[in-house]
């Protein structure tokens, strides 16, 4: 399986394939040995053997909201964002997997200030609207890169937590 | 103590750790805080039907109420707090300065009496020049450093006047504000108290609270390392003698500050249980929310008054909140996915929060009180970084990162802080990230989410991966659960 994977700005390209128990993953271009226990539905127990063999408890969760995806390594959270193809060993550039990207309020406030229209080409993390609440200004962003399919969010109204704002192909 | 705990909850909290602790649980309305906690008639509604002795208000919401207290006391029932009236002296902060003043403690310079709306910016002027700038605008009935405005110019003094009123209005229902001088780097020092229904009442070695994000205490610890043993009798003394002057019972704080020069100045008293009693607890060994039963069920004090002068060790707190520090600490509500707290010698979280639970928006985001003892100082502040290093919270931003961090700035280990001294440490690194993930954990960060995909192929793949799933099946060793 391959992946493209953002992180900190950089696209990786890894690519996971099984042999027996283990799994070889290579990264950039370099392979490494890799141990993969699943501890629960988000928690993986990750051996990697790259001389020493060094052990990373990791935890991935996503926001359903925009779609961001953030991996915890030991204690540190790292924001990653898959660009969703997967090919088995072809490309077959089919749209991305997760499908269109629903931005939602994520607690009730109001939407003070919509900042794209349908039609404009968004990058990942780039703000799409203002929703005030809590008496702060919350920018919410892209999860990846897209472009507007509908905005719902009109300035000035109040929305509920999970009302439907932007929606991203 | 074979007391049967009865919980009240807003809608919100109905899967909350305390309705599910309690062995009774009464809703009391709807999440937002006006609608449900803070409806003295429906809390105390729920009391008598569940036919309860006693009322613990905890803290924030009604706990330093005096209207509450009475309504509770009113309807036969035990409010485990102070009596109504030395709520009311002590909850205006002008009145409390009186008091502290007739206790012979000194009080930070500032007016005696709270000015109202209405006068005019003139006389306002004049009393300012008396205090000496810079000036503190504060609000009578405040708290939380709402309704605050600092000003250094003589010429900025009637806009902040004007600012101050308008959010203690808007905050407590009251406009009046007064004015205090503002001490440059002071120290937040404060003492614990138990007050019995005797007449005695019993200081505790001093907490600090320096560490303080825009007036909010973030960093709790005791002993204070700026604290000598006799500026200790003198602090402890000076608490005890404002609190009897108003006859005070059960748990209150009296908060002082202390200047460069080593003086104190009495601020306020807050006439309730604090969020930071934890760490006098761990170095004391007493129980304070034990006592506060005892002392409203009339039991004497019978703790040794020495002893709680005494710390054994050193103890620190953290205040964990839902808040994004890399996004200037925005509030971080929404579902904890995954949680695991630290544990081992000498750490204690105190927490409600639970893997699955929604952190909510209408109250306060604090997750957990995260504190570390240890024989000394430094001991104690490596346990808090091994804790905070083993302290997972997934699904939800919280300020753990931003704690590492701080427990690692000089200033900070030397001690040499004052209660401006983390908004100046933030000022200064101007947005930088707190979380910066190496170039290790990056490509550990990649590969993990690689992996995750590669064993737990998304279910709206659809035709994609239907026929991997039965191969990913024959690999059972690797998968430790079946995914849904």
């Amino acid at each position: 399986m391959q992946y493209e994977i953002e992180v900190a700005g950089r696209m990786r390209h890894v690519n996971v394939d099984r042999t027996g128990d283990t799994l070889a993953v290579t990264l950039d271009g370099r392979t490494w040995q890799v141990d993969a226990a699943r501890i629960d539905a988000q928690t993986l127990s990750l051996v990697v053997d790259n001389v020493w063999r060094k052990s990373y408890d990791v935890v991935a969760t996503s926001d359903a909201a925009t779609a961001q995806l953030t991996v915890h390594v030991g204690e540190t959270p790292v924001a990653v964002a898959m660009n969703g193809r997967r090919h088995k060993g072809r490309k077959d550039g089919a749209a991305s997997v997760s499908g269109p990207q629903r931005v939602v309020a994520p607690m009730p406030g109001k939407v003070v200030r919509v900042l794209v229209q349908a039609g404009d080409t968004v990058r990942a993390r780039q703000p799409l609207v203002v929703v005030e609440a809590m008496k702060m200004e919350n920018e919410l962003r892209a999860g990846r890169d897209g472009t507007v399919a509908d905005i719902h969010a009109q300035e000035g109204a109040s929305v509920e937590a999970g009302a439907l704002l932007v929606v991203i192909q | 103590m074979d007391i049967s705990p009865v919980a009240v909850y807003s809608e919100c909290d109905r899967t909350a750790m305390h309705v599910r602790l309690a062995d009774e649980a009464y809703p009391i309305g709807p999440s937002a805080p006006r609608d449900s906690y803070l409806r003295i008639d429906r809390i105390v509604d729920a009391a008598r039907k569940a036919g309860a002795d006693g009322v613990h208000p905890g803290y924030g919401f009604l706990a330093e109420n005096a209207a509450f207290a009475a309504a509770v006391r009113d309807a036969g029932l035990i409010f485990i707090g102070p009596a109504p009236h030395a709520i009311e002296t002590m909850g205006s902060k002008t009145e409390a300065r009186v008091a502290a003043e007739r206790a012979g403690v000194p009080v930070v310079p500032g007016t005696k009496d709270p000015i109202a709306a209405g006068v005019p910016d003139a006389d306002i002027a004049a009393v300012a020049d008396r205090i000496g700038y810079p000036v503190l605008v504060k609000a009578v009935a405040g708290g939380g450093g709402k309704g605050m405005r600092t000003v250094v110019d003589r010429a900025d003094l009637s806009s902040a006047v004007r600012a101050a009123r308008s959010e203690a209005s808007a905050a407590f229902g009251d406009a009046a504000i007064y004015l205090e001088r503002r001490l440059t780097r002071p120290r937040h020092i404060e003492v614990q108290l138990l007050g019995d229904a005797h007449g005695l009442v019993l200081p505790f070695v001093e907490r600090e609270c320096s560490i303080q994000r825009r007036h909010q205490k973030v960093v709790e610890e005791t002993p204070s390392p700026a604290v000598s043993s006799s500026l200790r009798r003198a602090i402890t003394s000076a608490a005890g003698a404002v609190a009897r002057t108003v006859g005070y019972t059960n748990a209150g704080t009296i908060e002082f500050l202390l200047d460069e020069d080593g003086r104190f100045y009495f601020l306020e008293m807050n006439t309730r249980l604090q969020v930071e009693h934890p760490i006098t607890e761990m170095v004391t060994g007493v129980d304070l929310v034990q006592w506060q039963i005892r002392i409203a069920r009339g039991e004497p004090l019978t703790l040794d008054a020495d002893a709680l002068l005494a710390p054994r060790g050193h103890a620190i707190e953290c205040r964990i909140y839902a808040e994004d520090p890399d996004n200037n600490f925005l509030p971080s509500p929404g579902r904890i996915a995954a949680l695991r707290t630290p544990g081992g010698p000498g750490i204690r979280d105190d927490s409600g929060a639970t893997a699955g639970l929604d952190v909510p928006i209408f109250y306060d985001p604090m997750i957990s009180k995260l504190v570390a003892w240890a024989e000394d100082r430094p001991r104690a502040l490596a346990r808090m970084r091994r804790a905070l290093g083993e302290y997972r919270v997934a699904g939800i931003k919280t300020t753990i990162p931003f704690f590492t961090w701080l427990l690692a700035q000089p200033e900070f280990v030397d001690a040499d802080v004052h209660t401006t001294y983390l908004d100046e440490v933030l000022k200064a690194r101007n947005g930088r990230p707190f979380v910066e993930p190496t170039a290790e954990l990056q490509e550990i960060a990649a590969i993990a989410a690689a992996v995750q995909a590669a064993l737990s192929p998304a279910p709206h793949n659809g035709a994609a991966h239907a026929g991997t799933a039965g191969q990913w099946k024959s690999q059972a060793r690797t998968e430790g659960l079946r995914q849904n």
